[in-house]
């Protein structure tokens, strides 16, 4: 299976090795030839809550944004936020809870909308473990993880457990045993007021049972009983007992007799015209399980608490797995209304309808500078570090950067923030007289059109100072394909090609160097 | 230790074979994101914390010997 993931963070060590992830927050690449999509955003970690929150609620428009770019038939898995990721002192307020919430609900929304979205909550996995264990600040520091990598293996079992869940054909109906199942006791020997249903334990247990099966059919599962009694007991309980939930009208369907089940339940397929493998069968009796599972293997058969004070665990279970109906969408569909004026107002400030705008709302500006005292160290590491856009990946120190200034290279660093925030410096290039000896961009600053921003700059640079012609060239690695076509994208020509490394040469008066205008650009 | 030293970047980078001479240089898959799984083993395995300055100077093989017996692995 080859999944998309989109993402802001360090998330590859928790998904399996043939998925493939965007760039950090990059949503600017939407590839087709794969099986499906996830969604993965973390809380950000900033200190300021008005950019904090502005960017989380950015973030549901660039979901939307995306998945209207997808084929509806592919499935897109959907992970919520988690407010609390992580623990610190001015952001954990009001208004961070808020545009949390927003963030969820607007996916629970899109996910309502297209039947391939389905929305995981993420906090039905982190809420195991206490906040220390599931942020850890030195991974954040040193490798941009928002969750610790120490729960990769839990992880990847949870997101399986899940995905498993989701492919499960939803189910239909329920056929429910009586005695002992809704509720405590056997009818036929306790009489109507000696069955326990309502009042205190155990019956308290087998009473809210059946308000759960209530809610269950209210959104729309057929229930159905099953139960080896005595039909006119039942018909009378029904009309007596004031504890009972479920009555008469709850049910579409039953086979109350002294019939084996496996024919029962063949009945009530045909008389409800259902196919037996849209049934779930629940029933306290083993034997009867048993029976089922053996003759009727198409009809889901889950194993019944001993315990009735298990039946809410129960209950959870059995909807998740036949039912799928996330609590964190239902509970946040609710919910969605009396947020709805906070949704509105998020979108209407944060609306964008093709890339283009994105970009412009996006306020970037860009710093290029010429190497000095205090970029070097920082250009000699992104030389060491840099891997995937690097079109040449030769690695420098620190003292190589300076005897090649001294040798008379030119060699600029870019810096760029927005309005969510400053990235540094993020990029440099190294010019050797007429060649192009190094070109790289970090990879989380890709996506907005900057590396193509920078190199156009230069090159206006350099022809203002006379430079008519300038070469270049593409050294392949195993890490750096995506930038095989950089040059020729750009209008260079491509003179020479061997072992996949190509050189290019460039007349500088033949390249289109015009640069969208949003870009806020500033040459020192 | 160095066994399972060599058990585990042979597991994490699907080497065939692996020896003393294994480095970041040698091995295609000790990039920045295989770095941040080697750490994660090295931890849990020999039960350390291992500091961002150390996991920076942590190239190969020999690095990892010398970083560990520094914290008192034998």
């Amino acid at each position: 299976m080859n999944y998309f993931v989109f993402r802001n963070n360090t998330v590859e060590r928790f998904f399996p090795k043939d998925f493939t992830f965007s760039g950090y927050d990059d949503i600017s690449h939407v590839p087709s030839e794969v099986d499906g999509y996830v969604w993965f955003y973390q809380l950000p970690v900033k200190y300021e809550q008005e950019k904090l929150c502005s960017e989380i609620r950015g973030f549901a428009q660039k979901f939307s944004f995306v998945l209207a770019q997808v084929d509806a038939a592919k499935p897109f898995i959907v992970l919520t936020m988690d407010e609390g990721s992580y623990a610190v002192p001015f952001t954990s307020g009001v208004d961070l809870l808020s545009a949390v919430f927003d963030y969820n609900a607007s996916l629970a929304q899109l996910e309502e909308n297209h039947s391939n979205v389905k929305l995981l909550d993420i906090r039905e996995f982190t809420r195991q473990y206490p906040v220390s264990e599931v942020f850890d600040w030195k991974f954040w520091f040193i490798s941009q993880m928002g969750l610790n990598p120490r729960l990769s293996k839990p992880f990847a079992e949870w997101f399986a457990r899940k995905l498993d869940e989701i492919a499960l054909k939803r189910k239909k109906c329920l056929i429910l045993d009586l005695d002992n199942t809704l509720w405590g006791g056997v009818l036929g020997e306790d009489g109507i007021e000696g069955i326990k249903l309502g009042g205190d334990y155990p019956g308290k247990a087998f009473h809210y049972f059946q308000e759960a099966l209530l809610e269950l059919s209210k959104n729309g599962v057929i229930l159905t009983i099953c139960s080896k009694n005595n039909e006119s007991d039942v018909l009378e309980v029904w009309e007596k007992n004031p504890f009972m939930v479920l009555k008469k009208d709850s049910f579409a369907a039953w086979r109350i007799n002294w019939q084996d089940k496996a024919t029962n339940i063949r009945e009530l397929a045909d008389e409800l015209n259902i196919g037996l493998d849209s049934f779930v069968f629940i029933d306290d009796n083993p034997t009867e399980r048993e029976l089922i599972k053996q003759a009727l293997p198409m009809v889901e058969v889950p194993d019944f608490p001993t315990q009735p004070y298990n039946l809410p665990i129960f209950f959870k279970e059995l909807v998740e797995r036949y039912f799928r109906v996330y609590s964190i969408t239902s509970e946040d569909k609710k919910k969605t209304e009396q947020y709805k004026a906070n949704a509105q107002r998020a979108q209407a400030q944060k609306s964008f309808v093709d890339f283009d705008t994105f970009l412009k709302s996006l306020d970037i500006q860009i710093t290029i500078e010429e190497a000095n005292e205090f970029n070097i160290p920082r250009i000699a590491q992104m030389t060491q570090k840099t891997n995937q856009f690097n079109l040449t990946t030769k690695r420098y120190t620190e003292t190589d950067i300076h005897t090649f200034l001294q040798q008379g290279w030119k060699i600029w660093c870019i810096s760029v923030a927005d309005k969510f925030g400053d990235n540094g410096i993020t990029g440099c290039i190294m010019l050797k007289g007429d060649a192009i000896d190094t070109f790289l961009m970090s990879c989380r600053i890709l996506g907005k059109g900057i590396e193509i921003v920078f190199i156009k700059n230069i090159l206006s640079l350099l022809k203002e100072n006379g430079k008519r012609t300038l070469k270049a060239e593409y050294i392949p690695t195993s890490k750096n394909e995506q930038v095989k076509d950089f040059y020729d994208k750009l209008g260079f020509e491509r003179v020479s090609e061997k072992d996949g490394m190509n050189i290019y040469k460039a007349d500088l008066s033949d390249i289109d160097l015009s640069v969208k205008d949003y870009y806020h650009i500033i040459v020192k | 230790m160095e066994e399972k030293v060599l058990e585990i970047l042979k597991n994490l980078f699907e080497l065939d074979t692996v020896d003393q001479t294994c480095s970041q240089e040698t091995c295609d898959k000790w990039d920045s994101m295989g770095q941040l799984n080697l750490v994660v083993e090295l931890e849990s395995e020999f039960d350390v914390t291992l500091e961002p300055e150390e996991i920076g100077e942590m190239k190969s093989f020999d690095d990892i010997i010398r970083i560990l017996k520094t914290k008192g692995v034998s």
